[in-house]
């Protein structure tokens, strides 16, 4: 029982950062969507930035995507508190990331639509909040290389 | 309608609201701002039916007694729960009871007996120049200096200002909330009523407003 309990977290481990880079991602997308629709009818122009903008907290979900083939392997009991450790990890580092990223798009949307003039300095703490999840992203594809096993064929 | 409001839509949606109320129009028509609460949900919607009312009510020229606005207060309390709304009706009522205080005493009548938290305060320190409350209320000695002097639109500026500071301070706090839009729509009121008003009947509905107190033997809040 207990082999088995340690070998399932080995496998969430795996797919967690798709997993919650994901729901991270349906979160911000959405908030910062709804905040460019609203937008929509109260400019004259421009549509094309405000929806594009809403659209970057969908890169956590890609992070994700990149540290569970890294971390993709064959689930043994000595890899697997590593696994879920790291894939756990990450994957709140790029939820919370992509959440309050499009806390910031929607931010940003909502200051571009009466003052266009300052879309690139109110779309930089959206940028910064990335880079934190950049940041996550890197050095779990470093910690998830010394994992036992190895990535799988 | 929905059940629930998508708040983000919302808030983007509605025009951007000046820093300050002393501008020449709305940010938004009264029309076109009743198209957008149409987004709201349910619950959201019949809170903001309240809030408006209440603004409604609070902006009518006045032949009410005490009790009326004794009465209107407390079935405003009996009926709202949310508390910024209760914040928003309780700061009106404050401004409204010490600016009617500030009234009855230069016209030598009694205190107010309604209504709010500072009743009993004002009939306390009824001596006092500003009631013992400029120091929570700083525009009580600048509106009373504009009463003296009569002067109805420089009254009706430092009221709005206090209001509108108010608003502009608890609106800093809130982003993409139901909060924020109660904020927008009474910071809304304000723009509205001022675009409204200019010097010539403002000084009429002083002017009416007096008469009607000494008429009414002071009966009015």
């Amino acid at each position: 029982m207990e082999t088995f309990v340690i070998l399932s977290l080995g496998w969430a481990g795996i797919f967690l950062p798709t997993a919650l880079g994901a729901i991270g991602s349906i979160v911000g997308c959405a908030r910062a969507g709804q905040a460019a629709s609203g937008a929509l009818l109260d400019v004259e122009g421009g549509y094309g930035r405000l929806v594009g903008a809403s659209a970057l907290p969908s890169s956590q979900t890609i992070y994700g995507i990149v540290v569970t083939m890294q971390l993709n392997r064959v689930v043994t009991i000595e890899a697997s508190p590593g696994l879920f450790a790291v894939g756990l990890l990450v994957g709140l580092a790029l939820i919370f990331s992509a959440i309050l990223q499009g806390s910031c798009c929607a931010s940003a949307i909502n200051t571009t639509k009466s003052k266009p003039e300052v879309f690139g300095l109110a779309i930089a703490p959206a940028a910064i909040v990335e880079g934190f999840a950049v940041f996550a992203f890197i050095f779990a594809m470093i910690v998830g290389g010394g994992i036992p096993g190895g990535p799988a064929n | 309608m929905t059940t629930s409001t998508n708040y983000y839509s919302l808030v983007a949606s509605l025009p951007y609201m000046p820093r300050w109320f002393d501008v020449d129009e709305v940010p938004i028509s009264r029309i076109r701002l009743e198209q957008r609460l149409k987004m709201l949900g349910e619950r959201d919607k019949s809170v903001v039916e309240q809030v408006q009312g209440f603004l409604h009510w609070d902006r009518q020229e006045s032949e009410r007694t005490d009790e009326d606005v004794q009465r209107e207060y407390t079935r405003l309390m009996n009926s709202i729960a949310n508390r910024l709304v209760r914040d928003i009706i309780n700061h009106r009522m404050d401004i409204r009871t010490v600016t009617c205080a500030l009234r009855r005493r230069r016209l030598s009548l009694e205190p107010p007996s309604a209504v709010g938290q500072y009743v009993s305060h004002i009939q306390k320190n009824w001596q006092h120049p500003d009631f013992r409350l400029a120091r929570e209320h700083t525009w009580i000695p600048r509106v009373s200096k504009h009463l003296e002097s009569n002067q109805p639109l420089d009254v009706e500026r430092e009221l709005l200002t206090a209001t509108w500071n108010r608003w502009v301070k608890l609106a800093d706090n809130f982003h993409f909330s139901f909060e924020t839009i109660l904020l927008y729509l009474a910071r809304w009121e304000i723009v509205d009523r001022w675009t409204r008003l200019d010097a010539a009947p403002g000084r009429q509905r002083f002017d009416r407003l007096l008469a009607q107190t000494l008429e009414s033997d002071g009966d009015v809040a």
